[in-house]
C-alpha cells in the first residue's frame, strides 16, 4: 500500500479557499482552468513508469507502488475495471464542512462548468483535479511499450450524487470494463470512483 | 491529494500572477479561513489554555500545541497578559514529505513566493505556506476573547524543513522574551507564537 496518503486537513481546507479566492477574481472559468491546469502540471512532475505486462502494472497499482496510486488506495474489479474505495478528497471535504460550514456554491458551479465544457464526469470540484491528474499521469505510464489509457465511468460526491457519462458512452465504457450496468451500480455502493485503465490491444 | 496541489498551483500562479500576486492570494485565504471559523470566548487564561491543549480552539485545528505555561507574559504590574505556544509539527510537513517521496524536489516557486513575502511584508516565512498560516493565526486570534479581552497573535519564530530558522525580533522585544528561550523551544517544535491581550506589551523585566 502507499506508505502514507494522509495530509493535515488544515492545509486541505486552505487549498479549497485558495480556489474560492481565484473564483472571486476570475470567475468560475478561472476556478476550473486553475484546477485543471495545476493537476496537469502536477502529473507532468511525476516520474515516468514502464511495465512489461498488464499484470505487473495492475499489481503495482493495487499495491500502491504506481504513481497512479500515490494519493489513493485502488482496487481492481476486472481486467480493466478499477475502483477507489475512499475518495482521497473526502477527509478534506468533511473537515471543510466541520470547520466552516456549507460548501461555497462556486464549487458546484465550477463542477457544472467542467461537466459542460470538458467532460460530464465530475461529482465535485475536486473530481476535476483528480480525473485530470489520472488522465495526464496515464500518459506517463507504458505497459509493454504501449501508453496507458484512462476513462472515468462514475464518481460519487459526498452528497451521494453520482456523476455518470451519457448513455451512449456509458455502454461502451462498461463493456470495455467487462461489467454490467447493475454490477457498476453495485460497485458504486461500496466505492467512490469507478474507472477504466487499459491499453489499446 | 488536495494539499499536494499547492505546489503545482503555486507554480502555475507564479507564472500568471507573479510571486507578489500569490502572496496576496495567500494573505486573503488566511484571513477568510479565520473569519469563517467564527468567534470564541473564554472566561480566563486557564480555560483558554486547557482549550488550546485539548485542540478545541480555532488556533489548534492545525495540530497539537504545547502551552508554555512557564513562559507567562506579564505587564509592568505583574499581571498575566498572555502566554507562549509551540506548534509541534508544521501542517505542511506531511505534504512536503509525500511530495518529495512521490514526485520529486519541492519546486523553486515555493522559496520564490516565501522570499517575496519576506522582502515585502515580514521576514518570517520559511515556505510559501507560512504566509497563509501566519495570517490565519493573526486574524483568528482577533476573534477570540479571554476574560472579555480580545487577543493578538505575535508570531515569534519558525523552522523550515532544512533547519532554517526565522525569528521576528520586534515581536520578541514586545513580550520581552530572550531569543535563546525560543530557540530551545524550537528544538522540539516547528513554530512558536505568543497570544497576548490586544494592544498590551510586557514590562521591562526579562523573563528568565
Amino acid at each position: 500500500m502507499a506508505e502514507n496518503i494522509e495530509s493535515n486537513p488544515f492545509v486541505d481546507v486552505s487549498v479549497f479557499l485558495f480556489f474560492e479566492d481565484i473564483s472571486d477574481k476570475q470567475g468560475v472559468e478561472g476556478f476550473t482552468n486553475y484546477m485543471v491546469g495545476q493537476a496537469e502540471s502536477l502529473a507532468k512532475s511525476v516520474p515516468e513508469e514502464e511495465y512489461q505486462t498488464w499484470d505487473d502494472f495492475a499489481n503495482a497499482v493495487i499495491n500502491g507502488e504506481s504513481v497512479l496510486s500515490s494519493f489513493e488506495h485502488i482496487g481492481q474489479i476486472s481486467k480493466y475495471g478499477f475502483v477507489t474505495k475512499v475518495c482521497p478528497f473526502s477527509k478534506a471535504i468533511r473537515e471543510y464542512i466541520k470547520r466552516i460550514g456549507n460548501f461555497n456554491p462556486v464549487h458546484m458551479e465550477a463542477t457544472d462548468h467542467y461537466n459542460h465544457t470538458i467532460q460530464p464526469s465530475a461529482a465535485h470540484s475536486a473530481c476535476m483535479m483528480h480525473q485530470t491528474y489520472r488522465k495526464e499521469v496515464a500518459k506517463r505510464i507504458k505497459i509493454g511499450g504501449k501508453p496507458l489509457q484512462y476513462a472515468q465511468i462514475a464518481a460519487k460526491a459526498y452528497t451521494g450524487k453520482i456523476a455518470l457519462p451519457p448513455e451512449s458512452w456509458k455502454k461502451v465504457l462498461l463493456e470495455k470494463a467487462g461489467i454490467s450496468e447493475t454490477q457498476g451500480f453495485m460497485e458504486m455502493r461500496e466505492n467512490s470512483c469507478l474507472y477504466l485503465l487499459y491499453v489499446e490491444e | 491529494m488536495m494539499d499536494i496541489a499547492i505546489y503545482s498551483l503555486v507554480d502555475d500562479m507564479v507564472s500568471k500572477a507573479g510571486t507578489e500576486g500569490v502572496v496576496e492570494y495567500w494573505l486573503r485565504v488566511g484571513e477568510s479561513y479565520a473569519e469563517r471559523m467564527g468567534k470564541e470566548a473564554y472566561v480566563g487564561w486557564p480555560a483558554f489554555n486547557v482549550a488550546m491543549k485539548d485542540g478545541r480552539t480555532s488556533l489548534t485545528v492545525e495540530g497539537d500545541v504545547n502551552v508554555q505555561t512557564d513562559l507567562a507574559i506579564t505587564d509592568k504590574d505583574g499581571d498575566v497578559i498572555g502566554y507562549v505556544y509551540a506548534l509541534k509539527v508544521c501542517p505542511m510537513a506531511p505534504t512536503m514529505g509525500r511530495y518529495i517521496s512521490r514526485i520529486g524536489p519541492i519546486p523553486d516557486s515555493d522559496t520564490d513566493v516565501a522570499d517575496s513575502y519576506n522582502n515585502r511584508v515580514r521576514d518570517s516565512a520559511v515556505s510559501n505556506y507560512c504566509i497563509t498560516h501566519q495570517k490565519f493565526r493573526e486574524v483568528a486570534a482577533n476573534n477570540i476573547t479571554v476574560a472579555k479581552q480580545a487577543l493578538e497573535c505575535l508570531h515569534l519564530a519558525n523552522k523550515g524543513m532544512t533547519g532554517e530558522v526565522k525569528m521576528v525580533q520586534e515581536n520578541l522585544a514586545r513580550i520581552n522574551v530572550d531569543e535563546r528561550h525560543i530557540k530551545s523551544i524550537l528544538r522540539n517544535a516547528s513554530c512558536v507564537f505568543a497570544l497576548i491581550v490586544k494592544g498590551k506589551s510586557a514590562g521591562e523585566e526579562i523573563i528568565d
